[in-house]
């Protein structure tokens, strides 16, 4: 099967494909064929651009270099219903408030503009979805559908458009077992009909169980291409991960006794059963896929989100957790969205600095009304925290990535917390940037905060963390010390669909 | 085959405004012998008619995620134009055209400020309601202006014995159902009031239809108009003050949800009579006039609580079936 695909000329062939974001290159020089009936993997770690690279394939962007061959036509910019390619998207894209049937058709609603032909549109779903295997009313609205239901509704969505490629970023996060089982059934029918697919997923077993060939991606290169029946699952994960591993590590200095943080049996809608501790002077990282649960863990300790289960701070347990609370007991949260979440752009560095620590600077005598020191301790952050900025009264907006995430930083520290959580707390910033923010984290370590640090930077975490806890699916699948990391191992981990292991 | 009909009423959003309105006429009745005549609910129907006609175009801005504050004034507005064109000219061909004409255009404004500016529906039409409010002002120098006789025909004339206020409401009311579920125009409206992510992601024409449902909004406002100065018999400053609050209420009344995505045409116009039906009780038991704002915020604050509620109950649930999902996906029991 494998052999006669190579035969025929390939449906897809992509050549030195390049795209270029602000001056910044996130995919290089992309080279693979693909003919149909075949299921190819595009794999690498979270940022590797597998994203980008969908995106472009699917006409969503254009490329800055490099060629599309379709069936031996090649075009600057993909038009996905003209030539019969479309992506699943890992976020859903389907209409919660319409019905599967106009769903399905909204693309190309058969009839005309002023009489839409439903008799038509049900039809061409209920035939899609037959098809699938699957018993979806095409007249329910997809609200009512689960996860699963929805994931085959926005497949066969595709699949109308899609008569040469189709491109599944992710499919399986939301299902479960059963129904990714029904999935796999549907991708086998999908090969026999002769479509090609490009497979995106960080599931081994699952690359394993669809696909035939593999790309894999690291910083946005090609370092890897081949069948898939000639590459081992570790030589995959090698080349996913690079030889970058293990490079520069921070000097970190031990733990203390004292625990900061102590969660047990923590359960929610997105994770089930979590256990760990902190203690001070300790950086306990959290690796996982994009979906494991990390953040939502993360937001659930500060109440941000419901949740039941006990979380200790210090020697306190939280019975009502919220930010405030949280904040009151010297623990803070910086959210993975800055921009969103956590600055407040148009206003000064000054004042994003002292925002959470105001109450220390709020002068309670009636003749000096005015913040005393707020100036003061500003500018010494700035200058412990190396953040360039011209002057404290310039805004954040106008600041770079790293230098923002370096006042929100900067921010909390003010408060001098005892316990702080990271969500990536270096995305999007800078090398430099990275470095310092970094040394900060260990500086706080080493004067006796908890710091528990969710990332999907892998390298990141293996640079600061004393120890590294694995997440998968809304559990703690495993534990990692530093002098037992291995990146390799880490990835597995989090990738596996096997059981958890005991933590 | 009873089941089918039953099955589907109760799946149809306007069914609890339709059964309030049931349940608030049953009581008024009761309470006065004189409500449940032909000429009272007609009546009725008749003073429903203008809010209702507006409250149809306003249910296609909510439902495609936007909202329109300046439908009073575009009401005032072709009033206006209406009313000084008729003294000027005295053509009734230029006077309607024109009106019609304008009120599109100013709701097409609209449409073209939100989509072009990318501001917030809110305070675009705000600031529409102002300006529109003001110029209509400054072309009639504030002064009030009689409309001829015969154009009370529009307000209170019949047709085959059926008031013209309510044929023109009945027209458009199938009209507004048949273009919110069998047009192409219908189903994107709900689609993007649901998701603009989405609504970019498959492409559909975001800007046209966002233009056309203010558009549809002003010419609604516009006909309202001129029922509104047929029944009044001439242009008066008070005209269309406040109207924008009834209509949004009635929309919202209706089960169409101010988050956009998903409405009913049915229950706006169901929601514009359970307004005046509460008028019409309101005034039945002699209430003071100063009553009848604070009833009305009442009701659409319960309203809005009752749906809030319901909608707070199905987001636990949701969240019940992801642990439940969770729990199966780790093979727990």
């Amino acid at each position: 099967m494998k052999d006669t695909a190579t035969k025929v000329s390939p449906i897809l062939s992509v050549r030195g494909l390049s795209k270029t974001f602000a001056g910044k290159p996130v995919v290089r020089n992309l080279s693979f064929d693909l003919h149909p009936g075949q299921v190819m993997a595009l794999v690498g770690e979270n940022g590797a651009g597998k994203s980008t690279t969908k995106n472009m394939i699917c006409g969503l962007l254009e490329p800055t270099d490099g060629e599309i061959q379709l069936d031996g036509e090649t075009f600057a910019r993909v038009d996905p219903s003209a030539h019969g390619i479309a992506a699943v998207h890992q976020e859903l894209s389907l209409f919660q408030t319409l019905t599967v049937a106009e769903n399905m058709s909204i693309h190309h609603l058969p009839g005309s503009p002023v009489r839409v032909d439903w008799a038509a549109a049900d039809r061409i779903a209920r035939e899609q979805l037959d098809f699938l295997g699957m018993g979806i009313d095409p007249q329910v609205e997809v609200a009512t559908l689960g996860a699963g239901k929805q994931q085959i509704v926005e497949i066969g969505k595709a699949l109308l458009q899609a008569n040469r490629v189709l491109i599944l970023d992710e499919p399986t996060t939301s299902l479960t077992a059963i129904e990714r089982e029904k999935l796999f059934a549907i991708l086998d029918r999908l090969k026999e009909r002769g479509l090609a697919i490009i497979f995106i997923s960080h599931f081994m077993e699952e690359i394993y169980r669809v696909c035939d060939s593999y790309v894999v991606l690291r910083d946005g290169e090609q370092v890897g291409a081949g069948k898939l029946a000639e590459a081992s699952r570790k030589s995959l994960e090698a080349m996913m991960v690079g030889r970058s591993i293990g490079e520069a590590r921070l000097e970190l200095t031990d733990p203390q006794e004292r625990l900061a943080l102590r969660v047990e049996g923590l359960c929610s809608a997105d994770f089930h059963n979590v256990n760990f501790t902190v203690a001070a002077g300790e950086i306990l990282g959290i690796a996982g896929l994009m979906g494991a649960g990390r953040t939502e863990l993360a937001e659930a300790i500060f109440g941000l989100r419901p949740a039941t289960g006990k979380v200790v701070v210090g020697e306190e347990e939280i019975r009502a957790p919220s930010v405030a609370a949280m904040k009151r007991r010297g623990a803070c949260y910086v959210p993975e969205d800055r921009r969103l979440n956590g600055l407040f752009l148009n206003r000064p560095v000054r004042e994003n600095l002292s925002a959470a620590a105001i109450g220390r600077f709020v002068t309670r005598k009636l003749r000096s009304i005015g913040f005393r020191g707020e100036v003061k301790s500003a500018a010494k952050i700035v200058d412990d925290m190396n953040i360039a900025v011209p002057h404290i009264e310039n805004a954040v907006g106008d600041l770079s990535g790293g230098n923002q995430q370096k006042v929100l930083l900067g921010r909390w520290l003010a408060t001098r917390p005892r316990l702080i959580v990271f969500d990536e707390p270096t995305k999007g910033v800078d090398i430099g940037a990275k470095f310092d923010i970094h040394n900060t984290i260990s500086e706080l370590a080493r004067d006796g905060v908890g710091v528990v640090m969710v990332s999907s930077d892998l390298p990141e975490l293996l640079n600061t963390a004393h120890r590294i806890v694995v997440m998968r699916k809304g559990r703690l699948v495993g534990q990692f010390h530093r002098d037992e990391f291995d990146a390799a191992r880490i990835i597995s981990l989090a990738a596996s669909a096997g059981k958890p292991a005991d933590v | 085959m009873y089941d089918d009909i039953f099955r589907s009423l109760t799946r149809q959003k306007w069914l609890p405004i339709a059964l309030a309105t049931i349940v608030l006429g049953a009581t008024l009745s009761t309470v006065s012998p004189a409500f449940l005549t032909f000429s009272n609910l007609e009546s009725i129907l008749v003073q429903s008619s203008v809010t209702a006609i507006m409250a149809i175009g306003m249910a296609f801005v909510i439902m495609s995620g936007g909202i329109d504050i300046s439908v009073g004034a575009i009401l005032f507005f072709t009033s206006a134009l209406f009313a000084q064109l008729m003294m000027d000219t005295g053509s009734y061909p230029l006077a309607f055209a024109a009106a019609l004409a304008c009120s599109t255009g100013l709701g097409l404004l609209n449409g073209i400020l939100v989509v072009r500016f990318g501001i917030s529906p809110l305070i675009t039409t705000l600031a529409t309601y102002s300006i529109y409010r003001g110029a209509a002002i400054h072309l009639t120098g504030a002064q009030n202006i009689p409309v001829p006789r015969e154009m009370g025909f529009l307000g209170n004339g019949e047709i085959w014995g059926i008031p013209v206020p309510i044929l023109l409401l009945g027209l458009i009311f199938v009209i507004g159902i048949y273009a919110l579920t069998q047009t192409r125009l219908g189903v994107y409206v709900r689609a993007i009031g649901n998701s603009d992510r989405s609504a970019r992601e498959s492409g559909l024409p975001i800007a046209r239809v966002t233009i056309a449902v203010y558009a549809i909004g002003g010419v609604l406002a516009g006909i309202s108009a001129l029922i509104l100065l047929a029944r009044v018999g001439g242009l008066q400053s008070g005209i269309g003050i406040g109207i924008e609050f009834t209509v949004i209420a009635a929309v919202i009344l209706g089960g169409t949800k101010l988050t956009g995505g998903t409405g009913t045409v049915t229950g706006s116009v169901i929601g514009a009579v359970f307004l005046v039906l509460i008028d019409n009780g309101l005034n039945l038991m002699n209430a003071s006039p100063y009553i009848y704002d604070i009833v009305r915020g009442g009701v659409l604050l319960v309203a809005v609580a009752v749906d809030r509620i319901s909608a707070l109950r199905r987001e636990r649930q949701l969240r019940l079936q992801k642990t439940a999902r969770l729990r199966e996906t780790h093979g727990l029991a």
